[in-house]
This record gives C-alpha cells, structure tokens and sequence, in this order.
C-alpha cells in the first residue's frame, strides 16, 4: 500500500512537474570569453574582455541600439548651448545597487575621475577634449569642451557612471575588485583568471534582466571554447576563428551570430622610410592586392570589401572613392619603372594577425616582382616598432583598426595625420582637412572634409583598406540575441527560447 | 658545516637576485605595457603622458634601484595592467598549479611505475608491450595535441568529464592526463633500470633460490631497493610539471603560473613577471640548496672539497 501511495505520489509529481519544467526559464547564461578581465573597474582598462563583462554592471550616460544609433541610457536628453557646451537631461529614477540614487553628482564624479591625469586612466584619451563637468539643475550637467569636438557623443558612448559615495569610502583598488554600478547586473564573485559570476539586478530601472546568473569563463584556447560550447557547458562562445564558423555551421543544436563591424582590416604602406617612399612602389603595391581572393580564402566570406581604410558604420565613410583595382600587370610595369624589381620590404606582424593573411599578401606582392620579408614578433614588440620612427616600422604591415568611435574622427586622424604615432605620412592639405572636420559640428561639413581626406589618401597611399571585419560568435540555438557593430555584449538584449 | 651552509645560501641568493635581473632587463628592452594599455587611437601626447605618469619614461636603473628597495621590503609592487598587488594575483594562481602538479605526478607515478616493473621482470606479455607503447606514445605528443584529443572524447563525444575549466577534482583528470602524460616515459625508463639492477643482486637471486616467486620477490625485496632512484626521477620531475604545465594549462583553461605567466609577459605587465620569476627561481635554487646541504651532510668529502 505504501508502495502504491509511493508510486502514485510520483505520478502526481511528475504530471505536475513536467508542464512546470517545460515552462521553466533558463536561469543561468554561461559565456567563455578569450580571457579574464583585467579590471572591473570601467575607468580602468577596456580591453574587450574588460569591457564585455562590466558593461553589464553599468550603465553609461549613452549607449548605441542594435542598429547602432546613439541613443539615451543615463541622459534621457542633450542639447548643445553653444559650440562648446553641451548640456544633458539626467533620468532621475536609477539607483545603484546598494539602493542609493544616481545623481547629477555621480556622473560628474565619473567624469572629472576618468579625466584626471593622476588618475592614470588609459582611457583618458577619448575623454580628454572635456574640459570641465558642471550641475546646474539637480537633473542637469553641462560638458564644458576645450573646443568644437563633434565626436563627443561616440565617446560619451564608453563613459560608465560610478558612485561616487562608493568610491571614496572604500577606495580604487577595492572598488575594482568589487564594482558596484546601476547596470542590470551586480557582481557575485570575481575568481581571478578563472570566472566572473553575475546575478540579475532584480529592481533594473530597464526591466527584469533575462537570467538570473550571467557566468563568464576565461579560455584562452578558441578549440577548448568550442569544445565547451558542444558539451553543453556554456551556452555562447566569443572569438571564434572564421574556419571554425563554418565547421560548426553543420551542427543542428548550435548557431552561428555574425555581425559586419566597424573594425577594419587595412594594409600600412610606409610613405616616411625604407623603399615604399616611391610613391610608385605604393601604387604598385596596391594594384597586386586582391581584397575579394582574401576576403573568400581566408576569412570564409566573414569579411567585406572596402573601398578605403573605412566601413559603412563609420561616419565619413566614402564608398564611392575606391581603392586602386587589383591589376598585376599595372603593378608589375610599375615595379619595373621605378627600378625596384626584387627589392625588399619589411613586413612587421604579430601573433595577433592572421599569419596566412599575411602570407597571402606577402605572396601577392612577391608576385609583381618585390620580395617581402616577413618578421614576427609578439604585440607588445609589433606595436612598438609600428608607432617607432619611420625608419624602424618597415614597409607594410596588417592592422585591424577599431575605435569604437564609429567615427572617421578616430580612424584616418590617428592613422595618418601628421605627428600622429601611427603616421608615417604627412601631407599639409590631408591635415587641414581632418583637422577641419573634428572641430566644427556641421555634419555636411564634416562629410566634406572627409571626402578630401579620403581622396588625398587614394592618390597618397600610405595605406589601403582591406576588408570590414565580421564579429563571430557561436552560441546554442535556444538564445536569440543580434550582435552589434560596435561589439558590445549586452545581456539585457539576450533571450532564452 | 655552518660555514658552507652560508656560503650555499648566499650563493643561492645572488643566483635568484642574477636572475631577477636579467628579466628586468630583458622585459623592458623589449618595450612596456604602454601601447597596450591606450586604445588605439590615443594621440602620441596622451601616450607620453600616461608612460610618464607609470614612470616607465624613467632610466632603468632607477626603476631597478626602485624595485630592489621595494622587494627589501617584500614589497612585489601593484600590477600596471589589473591594478591588484602582484603578490596577490601570483598568490591566487598557485593553489591550480600544484593541485594540477600533484594530479600530473600521481598519473605518472602510478602508471609510469607499474609499466616499468612489467618491463624489467619480462612479465606481462603483450600488456607490457602495450603499456610501454602507450607511455612511449603519452611522451612524444605534443601536449596541446593530446590535450585537444583528450577533451574532444572524454568531454564531447562521451560526455564524462567537464571539457575545461577549474571547478571541481572531475576537471582534473584530463589536464593531470595530459601533463602526466609526458613523464611517465621517464618514470617507466628509470623503474626499468633500477629494478633490472635490484633483479641482479645475490639477495634477490637468494631469494629467487629460496623458491619465492617472481612476483613475490619483486614485492619484497626489489621494489624497496629500486624505489631510492625513482624517487630522485619524481624529484627532477616535480620542476619540469611546474614548469611545462604552459600548454596544458592554456589547452584547459586551467588559471594556474603557467598561464598567467604567458599571459604577463604578452600584456608586459612587469611586476607580475617579476613575482612569477621571483616564486619560480626562488623553488628551483631552495630545492638544489637543499639537495647540496644534504648531499654534503651524508659525506664528509664534498664539504672538504671547497
């Protein structure tokens, strides 16, 4: 009898529990990213890891839609007062996650710490054309600016608000070790080089977060994260290798998320030092590259033809100014004019490349009659040479250029303007026309401007545009969610179904 | 006996203070962290500044005299890159490391062993042949091989042990397989060699006269014997699983020096590499410092020697 009453207890249970179980959301999201963050602390670092995990402890003054537009977060609205002052409308119900309220005092404290030169910050540079953070209402802050800056939003866009109460009383270090910020999540554990947990912010001013547990894993091997990903551990994979992509395509449970970027692939050709001050070496150079034979081959098609060191997510983009067509024949005649055949070029490169993109180039142009000679070294040391005197950063060299700007502000202007690290170019009228389009807020203007700049660098070449990067993610069927081109990772845009 | 016991530290410490040395020079001849640190389109001014203010715009020897002064006062620095005490991050990584050390050496030990024994007495057939094929076949692939191996069919295919990670003892297995992996040979080699050597002495041949069996005779009076090299191989062997544990711990996420070692050197991240030296050279000479101060304890000759 007790068996039976046993037996039919189950019975009960599992009639009432597996229309329960069916309906049951998922409570925990398990990320594997390439690495542990570095600091939690978002006026610290902000590599990728860094800025993929504590973006989701809080919220910035404004963000970017899946679309890419700028949009409120902490400021529900701005104006500009003048050419100089831009005055922001702060929403008024957000609290931190100890319940105290976020005030005009907050984001100021935010602002006047990341722009503090003793603070150290290495983001100060995206910040530093800020001159001055005042209240002047309880729910208003006016940026005083040290002149017209119209890249001031795109930046303010990577600006997370802190407490301030917090920070003072307990410190820097122990803030990043514990941050406290108004995001949908709030920090559980930071295991150091092992995970970081999150739990949902129950009370988010945006709504209830879509699980409960967000944990994200450090795995720096791209097989081992698969491998995670196919035995059920983890649920979305960051950094995955194009030939990965399309193995995994096959599998039914698992999907592909890919997005077309603003990061761009772009060739340096060295206008300052060694052979290729030969304007017709750099010709010639452009002229063997097929930007369509690497996109196919070697990024599987995860990867899109530019016409110049740009993408459609840049403001200033001129799609219509093109690159030099791929013509061996014109390349080789010029190789041959300037007296240059078998000369060689130094190609600098680092782990962090694609070695047979590399190589592929590297072949391309060995073909039109150079000889490229290509010397690896880790990024700390390619990053070196590559900003060094003109003299020690070779010939050509692969770079993939982002700076989460969207803006062309932060992508030819540090690439080629005279006195720039990067710049081993320098041209009068090029400089005049960035230096134009950074310091006046008219948008035609400013497309303008970059209209000349884009052609100066087509006749110029101290550099070609090579391809728009695609961001790739792989993560289990059941999660909808659509990656960003400017590569954020908002789990709050996540669902489970 | 004092006197060469004081000699041998000292000499000990000037080794681990060379060594400190040439890393600190040798990681800063090969540039600093800045241009890691800034994002890309940092202008050549704010990079200044920010090397300035990290004060590695300074000549190398006052950041050398600096670090000494510090490290006199136990002082290992705060890491540039995580803002955490370096002392702290190296701290937190060294429980993984001999956790996955310990699990690597139990595998070797205890399959190497066994295997070796099989070896030298003949016994075991086409087992033993299959063993030591299986040991030679652990030593000569590369680890990050057998690693990606190991995870695909114990963690993908058959789905019994978790693919990576650090969670719990089931996420052992795999990295101390795939570390134990490269020295069982040596084990296995030096087993084979030292009970081979046992297997020719007049005790053992008096107790094979005795009517004891091979398996008896092994268990009673060989392995005791054979055990005094072995143990010498484990020694040696503890190093080289601290130290080649890079591959194995990247394969397998798991957060030990290893990795975190690799991972400070790319994002030059000076006192972190300093720390992770400082603990590494620090074991190597307190082991050889010690294997001497006992060498010279048990005979009389090596101390009159110097």
């Amino acid at each position: 009898m007790k068996r039976f009453a046993a037996s039919l207890g189950l019975v009960a249970l599992l009639a009432w529990g597996v229309p329960a179980l069916a309906q049951t959301a998922k409570d925990t999201l398990t990320v594997d990213l390439p690495g542990d963050a570095a600091t939690l602390d978002p006026q610290v670092q902000w590599d990728t890891d860094s800025y993929t995990i504590y973006r989701n402890i809080f919220d910035n003054l404004v963000t970017r839609d899946t679309a890419g537009t700028i949009v409120p977060q902490i400021a529900s609205a701005w104006r500009n007062l003048d050419d100089t002052h831009v005055e922001f409308t702060l929403r008024q119900d957000v609290t931190f996650h100890d319940g105290s309220k976020l005030t005009a005092d907050d984001v100021v404290f935010s602002i006047k710490r990341i722009t503090n030169p003793a603070f150290n910050s290495p983001q100060l540079s995206q910040f530093d054309q800020i001159a001055d953070a005042t209240i002047t209402a309880p729910d208003k802050v006016v940026l005083s600016l040290k002149s017209p800056y119209p890249v001031l939003l795109a930046q303010l866009v990577k600006l997370s608000i802190v407490p301030k109460a917090d920070v003072l009383a307990r410190g820097d270090q122990a803030f990043n070790l514990k941050p406290m910020g108004s995001g949908p999540y709030r920090l559980r554990e930071w295991q150091k080089g092992v995970q970081t947990t999150l739990d949902a912010n129950p009370g988010y001013w945006r709504g209830a977060p879509p699980f409960k547990t967000v944990i994200f894993r450090a795995v720096p091997d791209g097989s081992t994260r698969i491998a995670d990903l196919k035995a059920g551990k983890v649920d979305i994979v960051r950094g995955l290798a194009p030939d990965d992509a399309i193995a995994l395509k096959s599998n039914a449970q698992l999907q592909v998320l890919s997005v077309p970027t603003e990061r761009v692939g772009y060739l340096f050709i060295n206008a300052q030092g060694g052979p290729t001050t030969d304007l017709r070496l750099r010709q010639a150079i452009a002229y063997a590259i097929d930007q369509q034979a690497l996109i196919d081959a070697l990024l599987q098609g995860y990867g899109k033809k530019v016409t110049s060191i740009g993408a459609e997510p840049i403001f200033g983009y001129q799609p219509d100014i093109k690159n030099l067509p791929y013509d061996p024949a014109k390349a080789k005649a010029l190789v041959k004019e300037a007296g240059a055949e078998g000369r060689e070029l130094i190609f600098n490169t680092s782990p962090a490349y694609d070695r047979r993109l590399v190589e592929a180039i590297q072949q391309m142009i060995n073909d039109v009659g150079l000889k490229v000679t290509i010397n690896v070294s880790d990024q700390a040391t390619y990053l070196k040479r590559r900003q060094g005197t003109p003299q020690d950063a070779g010939s050509i060299a692969i770079g993939i250029w982002s700076c989460a700007c969207q803006d062309a502000d932060g992508v030819i202007f540090p690439l080629f303007r005279t006195g720039s690290s990067w710049a081993k170019y320098s041209n009068p009228a090029y400089d005049a026309a960035v230096d134009a389009a950074r310091s006046t807020l008219d948008p035609a203007k400013r497309i303008a401007d970059y209209r000349t700049a884009y052609q100066i660098l087509r006749d110029d070449l101290p550099g070609i545009g090579l391809y728009q990067a695609y961001a790739l993610y792989a993560a289990r069927k059941e999660l909808h969610w659509q990656p960003t081109p400017n590569e954020s990772f908002f789990v709050m845009d996540m669902k489970w179904q | 006996m004092w006197r060469y016991a004081a000699g041998r530290t000292l000499q000990a410490l000037v080794a681990i203070l060379g060594v400190l040395t040439i890393v600190f020079v040798v990681m800063r001849a090969a540039g600093d962290p800045t241009l890691l640190l800034v994002p890309q389109g940092a202008s050549a001014e704010a990079i200044d500044a920010l090397r300035h203010n990290l004060g590695f715009d300074r000549p190398w020897i006052v950041q050398y005299a600096e670090y000494l002064r510090d490290l006199a006062r136990l002082d290992l620095g705060v890491s540039v890159v995580q803002h955490i005490p370096a002392s702290d991050i190296v701290a937190s990584r060294l429980p993984y490391t001999l956790e996955l050390a310990s699990g690597a050496l139990l595998i070797a030990a205890g399959f190497g062993i066994p295997v070796g024994v099989l070896m030298a007495t003949g016994r075991g057939g086409w087992v033993a042949g299959l063993l030591g094929t299986l040991v030679l076949a652990g030593q000569s692939m590369p680890s990050f091989l057998s690693g990606i191996l190991l995870i695909a069919v114990f963690g993908v295919v058959l789905g019994w042990l978790p693919t990576s990670g650090a969670d719990d003892l089931q996420a052992l297995v795999l990295p101390s397989l795939a570390l134990g992996a490269l020295s069982m040979a040596s084990f296995a080699r030096m087993t084979r060699i030292a009970v081979l050597d046992e297997l020719g002495r007049d005790h053992v041949r008096a107790a094979r006269a005795r009517g004891l069996s091979m398996t008896q005779t092994v268990l009673r009076h060989v392995l005791r014997n054979a055990a005094i090299p072995v143990v010498t191989v484990a020694a040696l062997e503890i190093g080289n699983l601290l130290a080649g544990s890079v591959i194995v711990e990247t394969v397998f996420a798991w957060p030990g020096i290893g990795q975190l070692a690799i991972q400070s050197i790319e994002a030059r991240d000076f006192l972190v590499v300093q720390a992770v030296v400082l603990l590494v050279s620090a074991v190597h000479v307190a082991t050889s410092l010690a294997a001497d101060l006992a060498y010279a304890l048990i005979d009389r000759r090596i101390r009159l020697a110097r």
